[in-house]
């Protein structure tokens, strides 16, 4: 009988155990985080030299006229932490990854035409968008530090690494980008190093052009 | 041996037969008794662990706590908002009240999403059916939930029924489990290393966050430079909200409910033409009454360098008074939702809630340094 108390306190006791565990271990799980600002965001590791201004086949591309493109050769000055695997955007000589600290980024980018703070709601933290002419920037907070989450094309006087304005035809666009992909909405994406670089059009013709982050996604 | 000793020893032996018989019986016995009362510790530890790690909402991130809060009340409303912050941090029961008695209460939570509005209607017509139903239309937008943050914060609040269950079901991504909602102790085990003094004050019981519903800030921070929306591949809403809205207006107009819909002023997120003309022609296709406050500026009276505290996203109180005065007249007005500032029992009620709401006004003005 007494082995039969040994076996049931034994079970018991396993369960606690296990119980407690699970508890405290998190049954190898993630550490995932509900309350507090962005979560479940790591901040991608930019330590790969950079990209900027060419293709998947290595082919430079810069069109320098539109001050917004800067091919290998031209040694982009890169901010926020070294340069991504992702296409990179380029703006007076300063190199814009996904997913960068925007600290060094905003910086070097000077005074903002206008700049406008988003609370998510419920959270802590903000979404931050930096209008600069030709483009904005867009942050998200993690941590103690702002992450850039989006580059936004704004009008024809800047342009992607590759040479594509807002306003250009789809033929130059797949000449430039012939890895994109056209989705269901019609929307043409390239996706490279945890990023999307995302073209719309309308009658074959650019519209819109936005580099993003997948940490948010 | 004698014929009496061979009886006796044969009822000795029949009596240890049945002493053994019942001493096994009763080591059984005990031995079941102790497997339950562990089983009944085990679930007892877990239980009280699963009360004191999962988040309470009580300082900082109170819009959590919001969905729960309308079972402690009198379910009487005439008139329920559901949707996301655009209603729980724009409009005020408590004006609604004052200024024209209608009772009503705000089911909102934050990013809610239209098939979690479905759903928490469900839930609502469980207790009581209203004679309107407010909703918003900005969470048309999205066709699946963009996080598990939000999702918990208008899930957990709910009691159990088949709504929840449907409603979870509806809104989990792939990386959540269902189980995960039946034993929050699952998703929450790692809070441990973070548990505050709150977690133990508020393991059985929470303080209320919200005037029915609604969230008070009174603080301003005017309305500047608030972007346009970005282009979109595609302005058309996806299949899985128009479902639900669908099933919203065939609910309400089954229980003989009014559904109507709003869009409050909130600048940002921007809110598209192109969404605005599908609202208006889905509107209008089922005789359905639309508000658009963002197109009411002047008969509300919203000024959005004084009546906003976060740039435009949402009212502050000032704002949410003037939009609950201008709602108010529609609602008691053109709609007929009754004057009940006549109901003793109601009236007392009310009394105490607009006391709480004066002091938490009050409380705030000191907290940000304001003068009322």
């Amino acid at each position: 009988m007494k082995k039969v108390h040994k076996k049931i306190s034994k079970k018991c006791a396993a369960a606690l155990l296990a119980a407690a565990m699970l508890l405290v271990t998190g049954c190898g799980q993630a550490e995932k985080t509900i309350e507090g600002s962005v979560e479940n965001i790591q901040p991608v590791d930019i330590t790969s030299e950079t990209e900027s201004g060419q293709t998947e086949n290595g082919d430079s591309k810069p069109d320098t006229d539109r001050g917004g493109a800067a091919g290998p050769d031209q040694g982009p000055e890169t901010a926020g932490g070294a340069a991504s695997d992702g296409y990179l955007f380029t703006a007076d000589g300063v190199s814009i990854a996904m997913d960068a600290d925007a600290a060094p980024i905003l910086e070097r980018l000077g005074e903002p035409v206008s700049y406008f703070e988003a609370a998510s709601c419920a959270f802590e933290g903000l979404d931050k968008m930096y209008t600069y002419q030709g483009f904005e920037v867009d942050t998200y907070p993690a941590g103690e530090k702002d992450y850039i989450s989006t580059v936004v094309l704004k009008d024809d006087s800047v342009a992607t690494g590759e040479g594509i304005a807002i306003g250009d035809s789809l033929e130059k666009l797949q000449q430039a980008y012939p890895e994109g992909k056209l989705q269901e909405n019609g929307m043409i994406v390239c996706e490279k190093g945890g990023m999307k670089l995302c073209f719309i059009l309308e009658n074959d013709e650019v519209k819109s052009i936005e580099y993003r982050s997948m940490a948010l996604e | 041996m004698s014929e009496n000793e061979r009886n006796a020893e044969s009822a000795a032996e029949k009596a240890r037969r049945e002493d053994s018989t019942e001493s096994v019986e009763n080591k059984k016995y005990r031995a079941w008794l102790r497997g339950i009362v562990s089983a009944l510790i085990v679930f007892t530890s877990l239980y009280l662990l699963q009360r004191l790690l999962v988040p309470k909402y009580v300082d900082d991130v109170v819009e959590g706590a919001f969905i729960a809060e309308y079972y402690g009340e009198e379910k009487d409303f005439d008139v329920i908002f559901i949707g996301d912050c655009e209603v729980y941090e724009n409009f005020s029961p408590a004006v609604l009240w004052e200024q024209y008695g209608i009772n009503s209460y705000i089911r909102g939570s934050a990013q809610q999403y239209i098939w979690q509005s479905y759903y928490l209607l469900e839930d609502t017509l469980r207790y009581e059916t209203p004679e309107v139903v407010v909703f918003n239309v900005l969470s048309l937008q999205y066709d699946k939930a963009q996080r598990e943050a939000y999702n918990r914060m208008t899930l957990e609040g709910m009691e159990w029924s088949p709504a929840k269950v449907k409603s979870i079901l509806a809104s989990m991504s792939e990386e959540e489990h269902f189980l995960d909602y039946v034993f929050p102790i699952l998703r929450y085990h790692t809070r441990w290393s973070g548990l505050s003094g709150t977690d133990l004050e508020y393991m059985f019981g929470t303080k209320p966050v919200s005037h029915n519903g609604y969230y008070m800030r009174v603080d301003v921070k005017a309305a500047r430079d608030v972007p346009k929306g970005r282009i979109l591949a595609d302005y058309g809403f996806g299949e899985k909200p128009l479902e639900y809205l669908d099933r919203m207006r065939e609910l309400c107009a089954k229980k003989g409910i009014e559904l109507v819909l709003i869009k409050a002023p909130s600048l940002y997120p921007y809110w598209y033409p192109e969404w605005e003309e599908q609202v208006e022609a889905y509107a209008s296709a089922h005789e359905l009454r639309y508000v658009n406050f963002l197109e009411l500026q002047e008969e509300t009276g919203i000024d959005y360098s004084t009546d906003t505290y976060d740039g435009g996203l949402h009212m502050n109180l000032s704002g949410a008074e003037k939009l609950s005065v201008y709602f108010g007249r529609i609602l008691s007005g053109e709609m007929g939702v009754p004057d009940r500032r006549g109901e003793t029992e109601l009236s007392l009620s009310w009394e105490e809630k607009l006391a709480a709401y004066e002091a938490e006004k009050q409380e705030q003005y000191r907290y940000y340094g304001m003068k009322q």
